[in-house]
């Protein structure tokens, strides 16, 4: 019998009052943290009468330290870092400045180079970083200022009262598989906040909750993701040089998938490599682990990847949806920032620089909701003409509907995007429609039994061990580790579904857009069509794809006990 | 009771361990933990302190990314904490670690100190015990549950091959703890601000520098340990199997 | 004083405990590369029938060193008494069994001679006149090779296993025993150890298990980890698992090996059924002697193993615990 983690009824939880509660403590809600620092600062120096506290600001961070859980390609636009730390790049850990960038197709041999890089993907004047780094250096920023950051704390629900936020509880720790309370039990406890910034990342689950809630997505278009899946490589020197950006398209994907593959070279010999698949593939036994390693064994970069090494795996779903998915973003006592919101540029595959961005602006908004002693929408809500106003719409809005348009094929797409580039975005409308990246999904019933044109896309990869890895093995990789005894974080809210519908409409996708082997579905005699649903819940490297792509919406994530997760060391 | 807990700083259990460019140790860049063993010495003493009041008082020697070490501990409710920072102290060996520490506690009075069983990087087992020599006091091993009685304390100490004993010491004592004795607490949000405001005192390598000598032993390289392996199919009948595999048990492994 | 080796053996209650013979052996190899003169010395109250046995094999001299206040064993006692022993005769290494035992007092013992300890050594290296002395760092990730850079006398213990017990040579006559009385005050020993006795473990600790059977998915069923148990029973060993088993509660999670569960190098590690994924390899591969049983050819875990049986283990198995029993028995 599954039993799922939900924070426990009926218990007193200890109460902690907070001016501002960040929950997510990734470069949103980090850089949040910072600002806001840097204003209360600014004010104290001129107010020696009137002091605002940072006592009572926290940061909250699911991982065991800063950083763990944030992975990326990465490429940063120093944009916002200019604006947020002047001169930051002296300070910051940046691993090359780009030097080359090159868009090629694949084919299942052969490449053609993209004459001329697509001016969303140049990235003259951006720096290769690793996010896990930068944001642990961020966040030592944070520390230094004064902000306490409590890692290891998960934000597990939302406090309300009416239409107000109020605040975040914690997650309960020391709770066993069977939901009861262990001997080391201890309460998650209740924050109540004047403030709530939800910075989770992408698919966050406060954000989720909050949305659900307040029905805030009702007028927007439905988000839609994509799953990026990562490896970090060491190769022989001279392969790649530091600085140098390579994007692929085409294969191992057909026209009916969306997704390419990012290879950018850091120092050090290594290499940041990683495919992303739409989450909106049309065959539920698409295994994106299964396309990375299938990319990986086309000849340009099986030579670049020879006599290598890969040292750390990871995935990350992320945001495609653009500005028309965005929600409100700010209500009474609270805003959404960085991916959690959807700020995030998919023509440019970048969302960190707007991340920041967010949170500073998130930050001044707080700031004055703290001076007017007012977190009602009434002042909460400038957050939303800030982001309007800002550089941040001025980006989003040029590509509104860039990845729409690809849901109907790559080459419509492309079209529709060469005209977007033509008209400030707009294309031939000004809002393109989307539809959730699980409806794509069609029945087995409907598809070639041995996979047709995406044979080589479905299903888990052997791997030969060098080069190409099976799922588990790429998944030790990414450090993963749980406290092992404690209720799953994967919520199935009918597992009946598992059994009776989905293992013959779609064959139990879950086994194949998972990264980490986290389901499984197990031989069952008593079950109606001879499978069980089974979890392997410390497998977990918070995802978030299986709430996003599965195709009946019964699975919720929540967090974990915090402190556990993936260990993205130099991702 | 007033204790003091002998905590290290180690690298992750599961980080990936590369070799200094002299191969005598690993490299700085990787993530780091408190030494397991130590956490449980720590639960130990917070849980006598609950039982009989007093103070636990937490130390440590190593760069400054061990004061996270000691910054859990005080979360977890330990009261003070002693730092001896610096680089340096990474190249001790166990007799000069805890002459630092012995020098460092000088004008304390502690009833126990506590220490892991042993560290999760050297694996040695030392320091403890050569803390109490230098102390002067008696110390006990590997133990696994504490009662204060009269005249000190009794404790259980594990021997091989699941056996017990009980010993009767006086105090002050010095007892290196089992892991998994108990179940470790979890830090709250209280405990993380209050640590904050916990003194924390620093000691530098000067401050010590005359209790300790040179190492009297050094590791000359450190290398990843090669395995030739040559397996060896073993075939026939499961009849012919068992027979094979028994008389590899018997002469090879010698475990018959 | 001529440099010689003083190999200081185990004894409990007036008998041998077995590893030393391991460490004589180690004492012997160290002698026949250095030449140094090789001694063994025997710590108890009423031990000259243990330091007999000892004299059997192949050294120039056995000392019992006795006292009354060294039964029961307590570090005061035993430091005090070999402090006195071996400031007198100054060997140039000492070498004693990693045994709980030893682990309670050598590095007492050595801080009160102002000497060191280089603890749990797997094997030595001679490189010219440099003695080197082997040992597992990380849990078995890495070694390090350790040289003592201080005086002599130099102090080391042996990991169990790490030399053979069997191999040490007899001697060709019995050498000479010499008894040592040694002056133990008053007031020196201070601990009160009462009784050993024997109880069931609370929680398993496999790290200090030599032989290991240990059950993967190939298992099948609950119900079969009986025949892995009887294995284990006949054997000596513990019962181990891979983490689909312990995941599915059909076995403790304490006794799971792996990246999430416990890192093990024992004797023997006797998989069954058990595939030998990364996050299990990294728990045992450290193992000094590794069997796999796999109905699979291709499965990993046979690139470690060292005895490999491609079948069914439910075939394997049952004879080889017939075969196991029997042997033991006759011998």
């Amino acid at each position: 019998m599954l039993i799922f983690r939900k924070p426990l009824e009926g218990i007193e939880r200890p109460q902690m009052p907070a001016d501002v509660v960040i929950v997510g403590g990734g470069p949103a809600g980090m850089a949040c943290a910072l600002r806001l620092s840097q204003l209360i600062d600014a004010h104290n120096a001129k107010n020696p009468d009137s002091q605002l506290s940072k006592e009572n600001i926290y940061v909250l961070e699911k991982a065991r330290e800063i950083g763990q859980h944030c992975l990326s390609g990465a490429l940063l636009d120093p944009r916002s870092m200019r604006e947020l730390l002047p001169g930051f790049e002296k300070q910051a850990p940046l691993d090359a400045e780009v030097t080359k960038e090159a868009v090629y197709f694949f084919t299942q041999n052969g490449k053609f180079k993209l004459p001329v890089t697509p001016p969303p993907l140049r990235d003259h004047g951006n720096y290769v970083i690793s996010l896990n780094r930068f944001v642990k250096w961020l966040g030592s920023k944070v520390e230094e200022a004064g902000i306490t950051v409590f890692t290891g704390f998960a934000g597990a629900k939302l406090l309300t009262d009416g239409d107000r936020v109020t605040g975040v509880q914690t997650d309960d720790k020391g709770v066993d598989k069977q939901n009861q309370q262990k001997s080391n039990f201890e309460p998650g406890y209740d924050i109540q906040a004047k403030v709530v910034v939800l910075a989770e990342g992408t698919r966050g689950s406060l954000t989720k909750e909050l949305i659900a809630k307040f029905d805030l997505a009702k007028d927007c278009n439905p988000q839609t993701y994509g799953q990026g899946i990562k490896e970090l490589w060491e190769v022989p020197a001279g392969r790649i040089a530091p600085g140098e950006v390579i994007y692929t398209m085409g294969w191992p994907l057909t026209p009916k998938e969306y997704g390419g593959a990012w290879i950018y070279g850091s120092k050090d010999n290594v290499i940041s490599l990683g495919f992303v698949t739409a989450l909106d593939y049309p065959d539920p036994r698409t295994d994106p682990q299964h396309v990375l390693q299938e990319f990986k064994r086309h000849p340009f970069v099986a030579q670049l990847l020879e006599g290598g090494k890969m040292v750390r795996y990871g995935a990350k779903s992320m945001p495609y949806g653009g500005w028309w998915s965005i929600p409100p973003v700010a209500g009474n006592g609270w805003i959404i920032i960085g991916d959690s919101a959807g700020f995030l540029n998919s023509a440019r595959l970048k969302g960190i620089h707007l991340a920041i961005k967010s949170g500073m602006l998130a930050a001044e908004t707080a700031f004055e909701a703290l001076l007017k002693d007012d977190s009602s929408a009434a002042t909460l809500d400038t957050f939303q003409e800030k982001v309007k106003s800002s550089w941040i719409k001025q980006e989003l809005w040029k590509v509104r509907n860039f990845h729409q348009a690809f849901e109907h094929g790559f080459w419509r797409g492309m079209f529709h995007a060469g005209l977007q580039q033509f008209t400030g975005g707009r294309g031939l409308y000004n809002r393109y429609p989307s539809t959730s990246g699980h409806q794509h999904m069609k029945k087995l019933a409907d598809l070639p039994a041995d996979g047709g044109n995406e044979a080589n896309l479905i299903g888990p990869v052997k791997g030969d061990g060098k080069l190409t890895f099976d799922k588990l093995t790429d998944l030790y990789h990414s450090g993963t580790k749980h406290e092992e005894d404690q209720p799953a974080h994967l919520v199935i809210h009918d597992t009946n579904i598992c059994h009776t519908r989905c293992v013959k409409e779609f064959g139990g996708p879950c086994q194949n857009f998972c990264p980490a082997n986290v389901y499984e579905m197990v031989d069952d005699s008593t079950q109606p069509n001879g499978k069980r649903i089974s979890l392997n819940p410390s497998n977990c490297v918070h995802c978030k794809t299986c709430d996003i792509a599965d195709p009946y919406q019964i699975i919720t994530w929540v967090p974990p006990e915090g402190g556990g997760g993936p260990n993205y060391e130099g991702m | 009771m007033k204790i003091l807990v002998c905590m290290k700083q180690v690298p992750q259990k599961d980080a990936p361990l590369k070799l200094n460019e002299s191969a005598t140790w690993v490299r700085e860049d990787v993530s780091y933990e408190v030494n397991e063993p130590d956490a449980y010495a720590l639960e130990e003493a917070l849980r006598q302190k609950e039982k009989h009041k007093g103070e636990v008082v937490v130390i440590t020697s190593g760069p400054a990314r061990a004061q996270q070490v000691l910054r859990e501990a005080l979360a977890k409710g330990a009261d003070r904490a002693i730092h001896l920072e610096d680089n340096a102290f990474i190249g001790l060996d166990a007799f000069n670690t805890a002459k630092a520490f012995a020098a460092a506690i000088k004008d304390e009075q502690f009833d126990l100190i506590f220490t892991g069983l042993q560290s999760d990087d050297y694996g040695y087992a030392q320091t403890g015990v050569i803390l109490a020599e230098l102390l002067g006091w008696p110390h006990a091993t590997i133990i696994m549950q504490i009662e204060k009685t009269d005249g000190g304390i009794k404790v259980k100490r594990e021997l091989e091959a699941g056996y017990f004993q009980f010993v009767d010491m006086p105090l002050p004592a010095v007892l290196t703890i089992q892991s998994g004795i108990n179940k470790l607490r979890y830090a709250t949000l209280i405990g993380i601000k209050q640590a904050k405001n916990k003194p924390l005192r620093k000691v530098t390598l000067a401050d010590v520098q005359s209790a300790i000598g040179a190492n009297m032993q050094k590791i000359e390289r450190l290398y990843i340990p090669q395995k030739m392996k040559n397996t060896e199919f073993i075939e026939g009948a499961p009849g012919e199997i068992a027979k094979k595999l028994v008389e590899k048990l018997r002469n090879e492994v010698r475990v018959i | 004083m001529a440099d010689t080796i003083l190999v200081v053996v185990e004894q409990r209650e007036g008998k041998l405990n077995r590893v030393s013979w391991e460490t004589l052996t180690a004492g012997q190899a160290l002698s026949a590369e250095t030449g140094w003169p090789l001694e063994a010395a025997v710590v108890g109250k009423g031990v000259s029938a243990v330091a007999a046995e000892v004299a059997g094999k192949k050294l120039t001299k056995v000392y019992a060193v006795e006292s009354e206040k060294l039964e029961p064993y307590t570090p005061d006692s035993f430091s005090t008494a070999l402090k006195q022993f071996i400031s007198t005769k100054l060997p140039k290494l000492v070498l004693m069994p990693h045994t709980y035992q030893v682990r309670d007092f050598i590095p007492k013992l050595a801080t009160a001679m102002g000497r060191t300890v280089i603890s749990d050594c797997i094997g030595y290296k001679k490189e010219g006149d440099k003695l080197l002395f082997t040992r597992q760092m990380f849990q078995g990730k890495l070694a390090a090779d350790v040289s003592f850079t201080g005086d002599a006398p130099w102090f080391a213990t042996f990991q169990n296993g790490a030399f053979r017990g069997d191999k040490v040579e007899a001697g060709a006559s019995a050498a000479p025993v010499e008894t040592v009385s040694v002056e133990i005050a008053d007031g020196v020993v201070r601990n009160k150890p009462q009784e050993v006795f024997k109880e069931a473990k609370q929680a398993v600790d496999l790290t200090q298990a030599e032989i290991i059977i240990a059950v993967g998915r190939g298992i099948k069923e609950q119900k079969n980890i009986e025949i892995a148990k009887q294995l284990a029973e006949a054997l000596g060993g513990e019962l181990a698992a891979s983490r689909p088993i312990c995941d599915s509660g059909w076995l403790p999670m304490d006794r799971q090996i792996g990246s999430s569960g416990q890192t093990v190098a024992p004797k023997l590690y006797l998989a069954l059924g058990i595939s030998g994924a990364i996050q299990h390899i990294v728990g045992m591969k450290g193992a000094r002697t590794i069997i796999a049983v796999n109905k699979d050819s291709e499965a990993p875990i046979f690139e470690i193993a060292d005895y490999a049986v491609v079948g069914n283990l439910f075939d394997v198995v049952p004879p080889l615990i017939e075969e196991v029993k029997k042997v033991k028995a006759g011998s």
